[in-house]
């Protein structure tokens, strides 16, 4: 039985000093919920046991976060001997591997229980014991449409314990001047585009390789174009090769991991986000790019339909129209930075993810009532 | 009978809908009200609200829909008839409410305004509707104790869609085709698609019974407001003596025939050579209605025959001064219609098509509504299922509570006899289902048992439509709480299931093509409440005769033995030629019907007739 004020207890990957879309997530959510008043008091506590925290972080006040424990069985230890010496009347399960301990908590403490699901993890039919576990929970949250369309394709759960909270985009990304930048890169009197991502061997499915496919045919048409790549992973080998290949190699610049917080700078500099990928849980980045002012193109799959609203912010294409897509943006005049950033907080802002989270713990709460 | 539909962008994420969706949804329901149109948004277009409708009650423009309360908070979409309205209308103005039509839809806009959510409990009649509440800035959606009228949701998780058939929220082309492997096994198992599922894994029917509240916060779960179980549960607590048996069914039923003329228009009747619908024209013409046209189906087939309700149908009409128009339907008429047959079934169903030219032959008749016996078998223990059921479930009980000899037995059978186990496939469960309440009726009424299924689909698709089904225990809730009796536990699972899924439907549907609004007075909560108390004491036709006396005329004594031995229909040998057409020939063995039914059911999920080298494939 869930109190007008809970106590929280968070199995998280990890959130505070964690790296990655998943930890910002999780940081956001916590927070969030940490500020919110869904009956017009406080939650009373939010405990947050991480398995991992690379770097050094102090969460929020009203948050306290405990060390990680990276072994999987440490782990499980510490989250039920925890769970165990505390009250908790929520169990926020950060990612769908966890969810079969989480439920067991949850159980165990006659506990609520919301599980997180992000992306291709949870996809394709999770094992039985994580599939079990979700469809006890209380309520799921899903970064996308996609994933809780794929969520309830295996899940047998109400479809209304099943919510969309998208990710929201930080308040640091707003729209600016780039001319220094340009000047330092020699990108002046350039169309710049840009990719932000991993280039991991095994995913393999930002999409550089589309842009780099389409670079010719933009050439040709008589842009003087630079395909600006940031981001690191072993696949980055592979994508030079296909640009020699491709006779474009002098036109994509591989600069490698941008430091979260310059990340502004390099959305600014670019004339237009270009993100071909087939799996995005959600995608931050697009979101990221437009709330900086730049125009984003990217795929009608999964996630990505959602960052894009459906073409209302961004550009979502079929696949075999992505090359055709990617010319037609490039002839249009770049779009007042400031429409879009705002047409973007107006749907993602943090105000509405606050709002969000608030209105799912209410809807726990009221379901006490 | 309307139709009403409508987009709700719920989620901040969420772009403003689409006018042209909210048309092409509503315009696809053209047949559900053909005299008028109409459209509302809210002031931020985040909520547009359609209809389309069919004037009963009021036929004036200024009833409407959408019908904006006089303050502009409320906003309504409503598909069905209050019955009570005069006596809520009543209520209402006593406390200074001002109506400004004499339509009921106006009734939920006042009782919502001053009971909110709870006014549900106040009403008598067939009912799907929604409530846009602009203070709250959310959507109430409601749906009638029976399901007589029907309500499906869509939710992406951004915006929330409703309207009256799954095949309009498809024509809006925003929700999901995905399939819903629940909807797909369900209508295998029972011919009908079982609610809450449809085919589609996004589009849901809103139970019956339930409430729904849609804001920022997204779609909560269905609420229950109405359970035929309870009530019938209540009733076994308070028994009536069987002595009132008669008394109770005239007062009672004339009480719902006259609640259910209520109209502006003609209301006639549906008329077979049954007890159900003869009872309620002898009823009609007791609460007062003195110009009554019945409509009776004739088939070539059955001319001159004793097979033929023809004849006896006219004794009846002539007995209660009806006009008695009679309609016949020849196979070829229905090959003719059998596109449009598919194409208005909102869901397949394997049944309907008797409605079909009914409703057909009403609207010829210049007919809007029209009442039916619908119902009256549920009610009344009128199925062969309320004997064979409770028998099953005592006498083969105890064996298949024997863990694995239900499975045995089924193998051993198949192996040494498979002829026999191909011809009678549901014999082969009676050891594996009877041991339960829902496991007997599941045998009573399954069109393919659940280890049948492999045969006729895919196996993982067959595994995990069983998964998310749960078909037993989905059955088990309708008999929750307990009802207190075989009769009555066999009338909620026949009211809950079969009436619901399938009878109803295909009124609905059926009914609907032609723009005919069905009553059913013999499906009514306030008559279900009225005669729960003698439910658990009836015996083999003694309901249904107390219904055949209730009128001040009785039916003929000849209607009431004839009826007893049922009537031929032929259109399932016409479904069956139409798959045996396609290269499937059916034995004569006694569950020949059955079969055909099997066979006819593949027609209606591919929505089409299917090629013979498709059916041979399966």
């Amino acid at each position: 039985m869930m109190s007008d004020a809970p106590d929280i207890l968070a199995l998280v990957s990890d959130a505070f000093g964690g790296r990655g879309g998943i930890a910002q997530y999780n940081r956001d959510l916590l927070g969030a919920l940490a500020d919110a008043r869904p009956n017009g008091t406080k939650v009373q506590s939010i405990t947050v046991l991480p398995r991992h925290a690379p770097d050094q972080a102090i969460p929020p006040a009203g948050i306290q976060q405990l060390p990680p424990h990276p072994g999987r069985l440490a782990y499980a230890l510490m989250a039920l001997a925890v769970a165990l010496s505390r009250r908790a009347d929520l169990i926020f399960c950060g990612h769908l591997h966890m969810a079969p301990l989480a439920a067991l908590i949850a159980r165990l403490k006659g506990a609520d229980l919301v599980i997180q699901t992000h992306g291709i993890e949870a996809w394709p039919p999770p094992p039985r014991l994580q599939r079990m576990a979700l469809e006890a929970a209380d309520l799921v949250l899903c970064v996308s449409r996609f994933t809780r369309a794929r969520v309830l394709d295996w899940a047998a759960i109400a479809p209304e314990r099943v919510l969309v909270l998208p990710n929201t985009v930080a308040e640091a990304f707003t729209p600016g001047g780039a001319a220094s930048l340009r000047a330092q890169l020699g990108l002046e009197g350039k169309h710049v585009l840009l990719t932000v991502g991993r280039m991991d061997s095994r995913e393999r499915y930002k999409g550089q390789d589309r842009v780099i496919a389409a670079l010719p045919r933009l050439v040709a048409k008589g842009y003087d174009v630079v395909y600006v790549v940031a981001g690191d992973g072993d696949d980055v080998d592979r994508l030079q090769r296909l640009a020699a290949d491709t006779g474009v190699a002098e036109r994509v610049r591989f600069i490698g991991p941008i430091a979260p917080e310059r990340l502004v700078e390099f959305y600014r500099l670019a004339d237009l986000f270009v993100m071909p990928s087939t799996e995005e849980g959600f995608g931050i980045a697009f979101l990221e790019a437009m709330a900086s002012g730049v125009p984003a193109l990217g795929l009608n799959v999964a996630g990505a339909r959602d960052a894009l609203a459906d073409s209302e912010l961004g550009i979502a294409v079929a696949e075999p129209d992505f090359a055709a897509a990617l010319s037609q943006a490039l002839e249009k005049p770049k779009p007042a930075g400031h429409a879009l950033a705002t047409a973007v907080r107006a749907r993602f802002g943090r105000e509405h993810f606050a709002l969000g989270a608030e209105r799912a713990l209410h809807r726990l709460l009221a379901n006490v009532a | 009978m309307c139709g009403v539909n409508g987009i709700f962008a719920y989620h901040s994420a969420s772009g403003p809908p689409s006018e042209v969706e909210l048309i092409a949804t509503r315009d696809a329901m053209r047949a559900r009200g053909p005299d008028g149109a109409g459209g509302w948004w809210s002031g931020d277009r985040r909520c547009g609200l359609g209809h389309r409708r069919l004037s009963i009650l009021d036929l004036s423009d200024r009833a409407s829909q959408p019908m904006i309360s006089d303050d502009g908070r409320l906003v309504v979409v409503f598909n069905g008839e209050i019955y009570n309205y005069p006596a809520l209308r009543r209520e209402l103005e006593a406390g200074g409410v001002r109506f400004r039509t004499t339509s009921d839809t106006e009734v939920l806009l006042h009782l919502y305004a001053c009971h909110g959510a709870e006014m549900v409990h106040r009403l008598r009649g067939m009912f799907a509707f929604a409530i846009w509440e602009e203070t709250r800035r959310g959507l109430f959606l409601a749906r009638d104790p029976y399901g007589i009228k029907p309500l499906y949701t869509a939710n992406d998780g951004w915006t929330f869609r409703f309207a009256s058939q799954v095949k309009a929220l498809l024509a809006g082309g925003a929700v999901s085709r995905d399939p819903e492997p629940a909807g797909v096994v369900g209508f295998h198992l029972f011919g009908s698609v079982p609610e809450p599922f449809t085919l589609y894994r996004e589009i849901r029917s809103l139970p019956a019974g339930h409430t729904q509240w849609v804001d920022a916060a997204g779609p909560r779960e269905p609420k229950p407001f109405a359970n035929l179980a309870g009530i019938l549960a209540a009733g076994a607590r308070n028994p009536a003596p069987a002595s009132e048996l008669n008394m109770r069914v005239r007062t009672a039923v004339l009480d719902s025939v006259g609640a259910h003329l209520l109209a502006d228009v003609e209301v006639g009747a549906f008329l077979s050579a049954g007890m159900d619908s003869g009872a309620l024209l002898g009823l009609m013409r007791d609460a007062g209605q003195r110009e009554i046209r019945a409509i009776t189906l004739a088939f070539d087939e059955f001319d001159g025959t004793d097979e033929d309700e023809a004849p006896l149908a006219a004794r009846i009409a002539e007995r209660y001064g009806a006009q008695h128009i009679v309609r016949r339907v020849s196979e070829g008429e229905f090959r003719d219609d059998l596109p449009a047959i598919l194409e208005a079934m909102d869901q397949p169903s394997i049944d309907g098509v008797n409605t079909w030219f009914t409703a057909k032959a009403a609207k010829e008749a210049g007919l809007k509504v029209a009442i039916s016996g619908l119902g009256g078998d549920e009610l009344l223990a009128g199925y062969p299922s309320f004997v064979d059921v409770p028998r099953w479930y005592r006498h083969f009980g105890p064996l298949a509570l024997v863990p694995g000899l239900g499975r045995l037995t089924r193998s051993l059978i198949e192996a040494i006899a498979p002829a026999q186990a191909r011809a009678r496939p549901k014999m082969l469960g009676l050891l594996e289902y009877a041991g339960t309440w829902p496991g007997a009726y599941l045998l009573r009424r399954g069109l393919f048992l659940p280890h049948e299924l492999d045969q006729i689909m895919d196996p993982d698709l067959a595994r995990e439509g069983l998964r998310r089904l749960k078909p037993l225990r989905r059955l088990a809730t309708s008999i929750a709480p307990d009802p207190g009796s075989d009769t009555g536990r066999v009338c909620a699972l026949e009211s809950a299931h079969y009436l619901r899924n399938q009878l109803l439907r295909d009124a609905d549907w059926a009914g609907m093509a032609h723009s005919i609004e069905i009553r059913a007075p013999l499906v009514d909560i306030t008559l279900l409440r009225s005669l729960a108390p003698v439910i658990g004491g009836l015996v083999a036709g003694t309901g249904k005769a107390a219904l055949a006396n209730a009128p001040t005329v009785p039916l003929p004594a000849e209607i009431m033995s004839r009826a007893k031995t049922g009537f031929g229909v032929p259109t399932a040998a016409w479904m069956n030629a139409i798959a045996g057409a396609a290269g499937l020939t059916v034995g004569n063995l006694p569950e020949t019907k059955g079969l055909a039914s099997r066979q006819w059911s593949r027609v209606a999920f591919a929505g089409r007739p299917i090629e013979p080298r498709e059916l041979r494939a399966a």
